[in-house]
C-alpha cells in the first residue's frame, strides 16, 4: 500500500495563499481594469503590414482569372465559361527570384511588370490579403517583405505617430518587431453612425502618408459597434454563471450539496485566479478569454469529480474512518491521475501555444495558467471544503462523522 | 455482448464515420481549384455559365458537323456523349460506332433539346458540386479568409421618419426589405455565393467567404437599393437575343457586349430576373435591352399594396406616386403607349409592365401570380421607405491569413496528438499503444460528427480539438490507473482490467457530463468562433466516451482472448 499522503495539514495554508493571489488579481482588476478586446469595447482593430510594392501584374486575356499569393505559392485559378478552366500554380520556394516568376507568368498570359527588387527570391512575396484580386486590364499591385534588417522601415513609435491623428488609438506590433505587422486600434465613442465605414480608409490614408503610397498592407479588419458588445459583454456573464449553477447542480444530484459547492468553489477559485493572470499581463480580455475561463471550468469540474468520486468509494469500504483520513487516502490514489491527465493536456495545451498566434496563443496561454490552478485548487480547496464544512457540522452534532452511513447512490 | 458483436459496432460506428466524412475529402482534396471556383459561384452565375459553355459548345459541335467531320468528339465531350448513348438506347436506336458531332446531335430531335441537354449537364455538374460543398465540413471566415457584416435595420430612425410607431408586420417589413436589397446588391459582385440571414428582430448577418474587399463591400451594403423604370426597346432586345443565340460569347457577365454596335447608343442590355422556389434570384435566362435613362426614378413611389382585382380575382399591385412623379410618370406613358416598362433594382430588370395608356398618380401592374405580385410590391416599398442600415460588428480577413490559420491548426493537432502518444507509449508501455488508438479514433470521429452536421470549422475549433485530445486521453488514464492498483493487488490480467473498467465508470462519466454541461453552456456564447471552440470540445468529450469505454475495452479483451496474453503491459513497475 503506497503512503497516504497527509493532504490535509496543508488545507489552511493553501487557502490563505489562494486568497492572498485572489485578492491580488482583483486588486489589479480595480486599480487597472481589463485591457479589453475589440469584441467588449466598440471600435476597429485594423491589422496592417508595412511593405514595399514590388509589382503591377495585368491580364489582357478572356475570362477574369483570380490571383492569390500564400506563404508558399502563387496561384491563378482560371474558371468560367470564356477560358480553359485550370490552375496555374507557381512554387515560390522552387521559382527562384521575382524576375523568374514573372518570367514564367507570361505563359499564362499574365504580365508581370517589375517595379523593384527584381533579383530578389520570390518568397519575400507578401500573401494577398485584402482587396480585390481578379486579374485584368487594371494592373493588381503585388508587395513583397524586407529583405533584411537594413530595409525595415517602420517602428511603432512611426506607426503611433502616423495615426494619432485617426482618434483613441493604440498601437501593437503583430508577430516579430521587424516583420513591420501592427495591429491599430482605433475606439468607437458611438457619436459618428459612419465610423466603420470611415475608419479603415483614414487609418490607412494616415500610414500612407507617413511612410509613402503603395507600401501600406491592409491584412485583417474587424469592427464592433457599441450595442453589440453591450449585449456579448451581459451575456458572457449570465453564461459563465449559468455553467457554474448547471454544474452545482449536477454535482449536488450525483453527490451532496457540500460537494457542489466545494467543487463550485473550487471552480471559482481557478476562474478568479485567471482573471488575475489576465490583468497582471495585460493580455487581451475578448471571447476567446471568456472561452478559456469557461473551459478551465469545465476542466476543473473534471478533476474534481474524480476525487469525490473516490472519496464516496473510500468512504462506503470504510464508513468509520475519518473524513480527515479519507480524503488523504482519496486524493493520494488519484494523484497519479490527476498529474498525468494534466500533464498529457498540458502537452496538447502547449501545442497549442507554440505553433498558433494572436488570440488563440493567449487563449492556450490562460488555459496553462487555469490548468495549473485547477488542478491545485481541486486537491487543496474543494476536497478542504468539504472537510471544512462537515467539521463544522460535526462539532454542531458531535459524533456524526463517525456514525454517517455512505451517501445513497443515484446509480 | 460478445467480442465479435462489440467489433462489428466498433466497424459499423467507423464506416458511418466515413460516409460523413467522404464528401469532406472529396471537396478539399479531389476536386480542383477552378471547379470550386465554379460551384462557390452563385446560382445566378452557375446558370450564366451553363448558359454560355452550353451554347459555345454547340457553336463546335455545329461547326463540325456542317464541316462533316467524322472523327470522334475530343474527350471533354465524354460527358455529354454519355448522356446522348443514353438516349439512343431508350429510342432503341443502334448506338454508332464513332461519336461525331454528327451523330452525337442526331440524339437530339432538335437544336433546341439539344442546347437544353448541354445547358443541362453543365448545371448539374456545377450544382453537384456545390452540393458536395454544402455536405462538407465548412471552413469559418478565420480559415477560409473573407468577411461577415452583422447589420441592424435602424427601425428607430424609420419610425422617426413616418412619425409614428411601426406595428409588429410593419416592422417585420422594413426587415424583410432590407435584406432583400441586400440580396440583390451583394450577390452581383462577389466571388463566392454570400450567406444572408436574419438574425433575430432586426439583425442581418452578411458573410462573404473569400472575397475581403470591406471598401467594395461596405459600399454595396451600406449603398440603398436603386429602383427606377425603364422604357424597353423591344426590337433592340429581339434582335440582340437572337445574335447571342448564335454567338454567347459576345456578352461578358459585366454585361458589356463585345460589340457595342449591337445595341441602339442610348441603351444598356440588363438581365431578366425571377424568384426561384427558394425566394432567391434567378435569373430567366433572358436579356433585356433597356433606355439607358430611367423614365422615372423609384424615389417617388409613395407606396405599394397588393390587391385584387375586383372582377377576375387576378392578384394586382398597386402603387401611388407623388406629384412630381406622378408628372413625369404621365409624360413617359403617354408617349409611349403600348411599349414595355421594365421595373429595375440595382440593374435587375424585375418584371415588365405592357403600358395600355397615359397613367397619373395611381399605378397599377397586373398579370402575375400572388408570390410575384407580393415580391414586386416589397421592391417598390423599399423604394418608398428606405430602411437605414447599421454596422454593428464587421470582420474582414485576407484569404492568406486564412490558409496560415489552416497550417497553424495543423501542426497544433499534429504536434499536440504526438506529445500525447509519446507519453502514453512511454508511461504506459502497450497501453499506450491502446489509448493512442483510441485518440486517432477520436480524432477521425469528431471531424466526421463536424461533417455530419455541417458544423463550422474555425480555428478555435481545432483549438477545442487539440485541447479535447489532451483531455480525452484523461478517460483512459482513469481507466488504466484503476486497473494499475487492481494488478497491484495481485488479480490477473482479465479480472484487472473487468474491476478496472467497472470501478473507472462512473468517474469517466461523471467528469465527462460536468465537462460537455460547460461546453453546451459556452455554445451559447453570442459569437460564432466561440461557438465552434465549444461545439467541438462537446463532440470530443462524447466521442471520447466512446473510444475509452468501448473500443479501448474491446482492444484489452481481444488481445486477452484471442492472442491469449496472460500478462498486461501497463506500467513500469506493476509487473
Amino acid at each position: 500500500m503506497k503512503r497516504v499522503i497527509q493532504f490535509h495539514k496543508a488545507f489552511v495554508p493553501a487557502a490563505l495563499v489562494s486568497v492572498a493571489l485572489i485578492v491580488f488579481g482583483l486588486a489589479g482588476l480595480v486599480t487597472k481594469g481589463f485591457n479589453l478586446g475589440v469584441d467588449f469595447q466598440a471600435g476597429v482593430n485594423q491589422y496592417v503590414q508595412l511593405a514595399y510594392p514590388v509589382a503591377d501584374i495585368s491580364y489582357t486575356g478572356k475570362g477574369t482569372p483570380v490571383l492569390s499569393i500564400s506563404e508558399s505559392a502563387v496561384m491563378v485559378v482560371f474558371s468560367g465559361a470564356d477560358v480553359v478552366a485550370h490552375t496555374a500554380t507557381w512554387d515560390l520556394k522552387t521559382v527562384g527570384t521575382i524576375v523568374d516568376l514573372a518570367a514564367q507568368m507570361t505563359t499564362e498570359g499574365i504580365d508581370m511588370k517589375i517595379r523593384d527588387g527584381a533579383g530578389l527570391p520570390a518568397t519575400l512575396l507578401v500573401p494577398t490579403y485584402q482587396g480585390n484580386y481578379t486579374l485584368g486590364p487594371q494592373p493588381v499591385l503585388v508587395y513583397r517583405a524586407a529583405k533584411g534588417a537594413s530595409e525595415v522601415f517602420g517602428s511603432i513609435e512611426q506607426v503611433r505617430k502616423a495615426v494619432e491623428t485617426v482618434g483613441s488609438v493604440s498601437v501593437q506590433n503583430v508577430g516579430a518587431a521587424d516583420s513591420m505587422q501592427y495591429m491599430i486600434r482605433v475606439r468607437d465613442d458611438g457619436k459618428d453612425s459612419l465610423f466603420s465605414a470611415k475608419i479603415p480608409g483614414l487609418v490607412k490614408q494616415a500610414l500612407e502618408g507617413a511612410f509613402g503610397a503603395d507600401k501600406v498592407i491592409t491584412m485583417r479588419t474587424d469592427y464592433v459597434g457599441a450595442q453589440f458588445s453591450k449585449s456579448l459583454a451581459s451575456s458572457s456573464w449570465k453564461l459563465t454563471l449559468f455553467t457554474v449553477l448547471a454544474i452545482l447542480a449536477y454535482a449536488t444530484i450525483r453527490f451532496k450539496f457540500q460537494y457542489g459547492l466545494g467543487a463550485v468553489l473550487a471552480i471559482l477559485h481557478d476562474a478568479l485566479i485567471m482573471i488575475g493572470f489576465i490583468v497582471w499581463t495585460r493580455m487581451e480580455f475578448n471571447t476567446t478569454s471568456i472561452a478559456a475561463i469557461l473551459t478551465i471550468l469545465g476542466y476543473s469540474i473534471n478533476d474534481t469529480i474524480v476525487i469525490f468520486d473516490r472519496i464516496r468509494e473510500d468512504r462506503r469500504l470504510d464508513p468509520s474512518a475519518l473524513l480527515l483520513m479519507v480524503i488523504d487516502k482519496s486524493i493520494t490514489e488519484t494523484l497519479g491521475r490527476t498529474f498525468i491527465t494534466t500533464l498529457t493536456t498540458m502537452l496538447a495545451v502547449l501545442a497549442l501555444f507554440l505553433f498558433t498566434s494572436g488570440s488563440i496563443k493567449d487563449f492556450a496561454l490562460a488555459l496553462l495558467v487555469g490548468m495549473i490552478s485547477g488542478t491545485y485548487s481541486t486537491v487543496y480547496i474543494a476536497s478542504g471544503f468539504v472537510q471544512l464544512w462537515e467539521n463544522v457540522k460535526s462539532s454542531a452534532k458531535p459524533r456524526a462523522v463517525v456514525s454517517r452511513i455512505a451517501p445513497k447512490e443515484g446509480r | 455482448m460478445n467480442k465479435t458483436k462489440r467489433f462489428l459496432i466498433v466497424l459499423i460506428v467507423l464506416a458511418v464515420a466515413f460516409a460523413f466524412l467522404a464528401p469532406s475529402i472529396r471537396w478539399y482534396y479531389l476536386t480542383p481549384k477552378e471547379d470550386q471556383a465554379l460551384a462557390l459561384g452563385s446560382r445566378e452565375q452557375i446558370r450564366d455559365y451553363a448558359w454560355r459553355v452550353a451554347r459555345s459548345d454547340m457553336a463546335d459541335l455545329e461547326k463540325l458537323a456542317t464541316a462533316n467531320d467524322e472523327s470522334p468528339l475530343p474527350a471533354r465531350f465524354d460527358p455529354m456523349v454519355k448522356r446522348a448513348r443514353k438516349i439512343y438506347k431508350d429510342l432503341g436506336l443502334k448506338t454508332p460506332q464513332a461519336w461525331s458531332a454528327k451523330a452525337y446531335l442526331a440524339a437530339f430531335d432538335n437544336r433546341a433539346d439539344a442546347l437544353a441537354d448541354l445547358e443541362d449537364y453543365y448545371r448539374t455538374h456545377v450544382l453537384s458540386l456545390k452540393s458536395l460543398h454544402g455536405s462538407a465540413v465548412q471552413l469559418g471566415l478565420d480559415l477560409s479568409g473573407g468577411m461577415s457584416v452583422i447589420i441592424r435595420a435602424d427601425l428607430a430612425a424609420l419610425e422617426a421618419k413616418t412619425g409614428r410607431t411601426l406595428s409588429p408586420a410593419e416592422r417585420n417589413d422594413a426587415v424583410v426589405r432590407a435584406v432583400e436589397v441586400l440580396n440583390n446588391r451583394i450577390d452581383k459582385f462577389g466571388l463566392t455565393e454570400p450567406v444572408i440571414r436574419r438574425q433575430g428582430d432586426d439583425r442581418i448577418y452578411v458573410e462573404i467567404p473569400g472575397a475581403a474587399d470591406p471598401e467594395r463591400i461596405n459600399g454595396i451594403i451600406m449603398g440603398r437599393g436603386k429602383l427606377a423604370f425603364h422604357i424597353v426597346d423591344e426590337e433592340a432586345t429581339s434582335k440582340l437575343t437572337t445574335y447571342l443565340e448564335a454567338n454567347p460569347l459576345a456578352i461578358d457577365d459585366k454585361l458589356n457586349l463585345t460589340d457595342p454596335s449591337l445595341i441602339p447608343a442610348g441603351t444598356v442590355v440588363r438581365k431578366f430576373y425571377t424568384k426561384d422556389a427558394y425566394g432567391l434570384d434567378e435569373w430567366t435566362g433572358r436579356y433585356m435591352v433597356i433606355n439607358a435613362e430611367p423614365g422615372l426614378d423609384g424615389n417617388h413611389i409613395e407606396s405599394a399594396t397588393v390587391s385584387s382585382d375586383p372582377i377576375t380575382g387576378q392578384p394586382e399591385v398597386v402603387f401611388n406616386l407623388d406629384k412630381e412623379g406622378g408628372d413625369i410618370f404621365f409624360k413617359l406613358t403617354s408617349a409611349n403607349v403600348d411599349k414595355t416598362m421594365a421595373v429595375v433594382l440595382d440593374d435587375r430588370v424585375r418584371t415588365g409592365a405592357r403600358i395600355s395608356g397615359p397613367i397619373q398618380a395611381n399605378v397599377k401592374i397586373t398579370g402575375f401570380a400572388a408570390d410575384e405580385a407580393n415580391n414586386l410590391a416589397l421592391i417598390l416599398r423599399s423604394a418608398a421607405l428606405p430602411v437605414e442600415l447599421i454596422v454593428e460588428s464587421q470582420q474582414a480577413i485576407g484569404a492568406s491569413l486564412g490558409a496560415d490559420a489552416i497550417n497553424q491548426g495543423k501542426n497544433a493537432v499534429i504536434i499536440g496528438l504526438l506529445a500525447v502518444f509519446a507519453f502514453m507509449l512511454i508511461y504506459y508501455k502497450g497501453a499506450g499503444v491502446n489509448a493512442a488508438i483510441a485518440q486517432v479514433l477520436n480524432l477521425y470521429l469528431m471531424f466526421s460528427i463536424l461533417s455530419a452536421f455541417n458544423l463550422t470549422l474555425t480555428l478555435p475549433s481545432i483549438a477545442g480539438f487539440v485541447l479535447t485530445i489532451g483531455m480525452a486521453v484523461d478517460a483512459n488514464v482513469i481507466i488504466f490507473e484503476r486497473i494499475k492498483e487492481e494488478l497491484r493487488e495481485g488479480k490477473g490480467r482479465k479480472a484487472s482490467i473487468q474491476a478496472g473498467f467497472a470501478k473507472a465508470f462512473w468517474a469517466v462519466m461523471d467528469s465527462n457530463i460536468t465537462t460537455i454541461l460547460a461546453a453546451l453552456f459556452l455554445a451559447q456564447l453570442g459569437t460564432g468562433a466561440i461557438q465552434g471552440f465549444a461545439v467541438s470540445l462537446a463532440i470530443g468529450n462524447m466521442s471520447s466516451l466512446f473510444t475509452a469505454l468501448f473500443v479501448s475495452r474491446l482492444i484489452f479483451d481481444f488481445n486477452t482472448d484471442v492472442f491469449k496474453r496472460q500478462t498486461l503491459s501497463i506500467s513500469w513497475r506493476v509487473k
